[in-house]
């Protein structure tokens, strides 16, 4: 397979998950709407009680805000779109006539990892220009975030998202159905993991989670109970490969043996 | 990409013992087939008899258990991506994505076929009719409309062979009629093969120029559908008699004579040999003083045929059974 072609087919399941528009909506609604959220309420409260309670903006806001979209909506986001872009030929009955072309299901699998990538980035790119936005007009002349501090803060948020997002494909690719990808992943991410991360009697074994990896990444302080277990940087690349590495893995296998 | 010529073969496809098990059932058992290029080639069988999974076993959308086949002379799965190449097939109802349009959905499987399928968009809607609701999106459209899309998928891959797996289903009395010109028009005129399942007899009879019967995962009859529906050795005549008691005994006493039954219409008589001993046995009936008022090839249709090899596998596979418990 040739590259013009490989980009045709990326081209191709990009186009099907950017037209469900409904999913993308919500996609961005959450990398948007509770960053939108978070800064009205800042500015109610620190237009109301300004001793009590600083700038929407700023530093500040910037950190909350990151950690929101990098940890929770973005990554939200991602989900939603690494789901649909694993699960979508399957649900809709289609892959058989992608099989049908002869093309190799180990490339009808490939092409839609960078799919789900472009467009999980673009989302959460709308977050975060959402998130510049709030942070710089709203400092009220607080100090802001440094451009380094910006830029850290911005491949943070590629890499948590990416990685959801790649994750998913591969899961939903071998689920093969939508809802329960969604419901396993947001399971596992939202609630199994910080439960598994508080248990201290674990010990090291808390360091295979994937958020405590995202977490070793974090330029900001998290400063949250169950995000710091401590693990070096090559161990944390580790975590996030052989995340990437075994669900990319089933989805690609189930993708090539599944009958259809 | 470039589009490889099917190899030099006269058939478009070839299967020897090809069989399908799911744990213990066999959906296809041992199935021996010979699709002719350039013919319309019905594979007809009730429902369940294993038409879809023979289809779908062809196409690499499930491996075979045993056995062997070539999609175009292309030995299959060895060489299945080049087969394919020139292959079109709608597997069950044709799905697509709903979100999609009509075009956006054919620029999906052209993506995947290589760019000269993209040239191939707009003649195929052209040909389906389907050029004024192209840029609609899918779920807008009708069964028949969505078949349609279907085959205009199949025309992305220019196919030497087109698979369709009971492609009238759901179909209106006038969308059947427009489906059986369409693909008379493929293979008289543009030279493709077409290999269609269903289980409507009439269909096939209409439609198809050669076909194989197939029920319990078995190939019962395949051939040239005149040749399958008259039962190429069953000679059989209706004898219009005044005294059908004396002419039974006179019938099964004669070598020339296989077999002989009442039946509504008269006494159906199968031959021994061909359809000149009709002549004989009218000559004997009349020598011993029966007088024959009629005598009368029968014409067995497709359907005909049909029903008596099924029904006759069916009752072996139930005396089988009957014979283990």
């Amino acid at each position: 397979m040739n590259t013009t072609i490989a980009l045709r087919m990326i081209g191709a399941d990009f186009l099907k998950i950017r037209r469900r528009i409904g999913n993308v909506s919500v996609a961005l609604f959450f990398a948007c709407g509770p960053l939108i959220i978070f800064f009205i309420v800042r500015t109610a409260q620190h237009s109301s009680n300004p001793t009590n309670y600083g700038p929407a903006g700023g530093i500040a806001g910037f950190t909350d805000g990151i950690r929101v979209l990098a940890l929770l909506f973005g990554a939200l986001a991602a989900i939603l779109i690494g789901t649909d872009a694993g699960a979508g030929d399957a649900s809709a009955g289609v892959f058989r006539d992608l099989v049908v072309t002869g093309r190799s299901r180990l490339a009808l699998f490939a092409s839609r990892v960078p799919a789900a990538l472009l467009l999980s980035w673009l989302v959460a790119l709308v977050g975060f220009i959402v998130l510049l936005i709030g942070t710089f007009a709203l400092s009220s002349g607080s100090p802001n975030p440094s451009g380094s501090t910006v830029i850290d803060g911005l491949l943070w948020m590629l890499l948590t998202t990416g990685v959801v997002s790649v994750i998913t494909v591969g899961l939903a690719s071998l689920t093969t159905n939508r809802a329960v990808t969604i419901a396993i992943f947001i399971g596992w991410e939202f609630i199994a993991s910080p439960l598994i991360a508080s248990i201290s009697s674990l010990g090291n074994s808390r360091r295979l989670d994937l958020s405590q990896a995202f977490a070793h990444f974090s330029p900001i302080h998290l400063g949250d109970r169950s995000m710091n277990v401590s693990m070096g940087t090559a161990e944390a690349i580790i975590v996030l490969a052989v995340w990437v590495v075994v669900f990319v893995g089933l989805g690609a296998w189930r993708t090539r043996t599944m009958d259809t | 990409m470039s589009i490889q010529t099917p190899a030099a073969t006269a058939l478009a496809v070839e299967t020897k013992g090809l069989t399908k098990r799911f744990g213990a059932r066999a959906a296809i058992d041992g199935v021996d087939l010979q699709v002719p290029q350039g013919s319309a080639f019905g594979f007809l069988g009730p429902n369940g008899a294993g038409k879809t999974t023979m289809i779908r076993t062809l196409l690499g959308l499930t491996h075979a258990t045993s056995g062997t086949m070539r999609l175009l002379g292309y030995p299959v799965p060895a060489e299945r991506a080049q087969a394919l190449q020139r292959v079109g097939a709608i597997v069950e109802e044709p799905r697509f994505h709903d979100q999609l349009t009509g075009r956006q959905n054919l620029h999906i499987i052209a993506a995947a076929r290589g760019p000269e399928a993209d040239a191939r968009i707009a003649p195929a809607l052209e040909r389906v009719r389907l050029s004024e609701r192209a840029d609609d999106k899918v779920k807008s459209y009708s069964l028949g409309m969505r078949q349609r899309l279907g085959v205009a998928r199949c025309l992305l891959a220019d196919p030497t062979l087109l698979i369709l797996d009971e492609p009238t289903n759901g179909l209106d009395p006038a969308g059947i009629q427009e489906f059986r010109i369409m693909i008379r028009a493929m293979v008289e005129e543009e030279g493709r093969t077409v290999f269609l399942s269903s289980h409507l007899l009439s269909e096939v009879e209409r439609i198809c120029d050669h076909a194989a019967i197939v029920d319990l995962g078995h190939v019962i009859a395949q051939g040239p559908i005149a040749e399958l529906a008259g039962g190429a050795d069953r000679h059989e005549v209706i004898v219009g008699v005044d005294d059908e008691d004396r002419a039974l005994t006179i019938l099964h006493a004669s070598d020339l004579v296989a077999d002989a039954r009442r039946s509504d219409d008269g006494l159906r008589v199968v031959l021994a040999a061909g359809p000149e001993t009709a002549a004989a046995v009218n000559a004997a009936l009349v020598g011993a003083g029966i007088a024959v008022a009629r005598l009368e090839p029968v014409r067995r249709s497709l359907e005909q045929r049909f029903l008596d090899v099924t029904s006759k596998l069916r009752a072996d596979e139930g005396e089988a059974a009957g014979v283990v418990a």
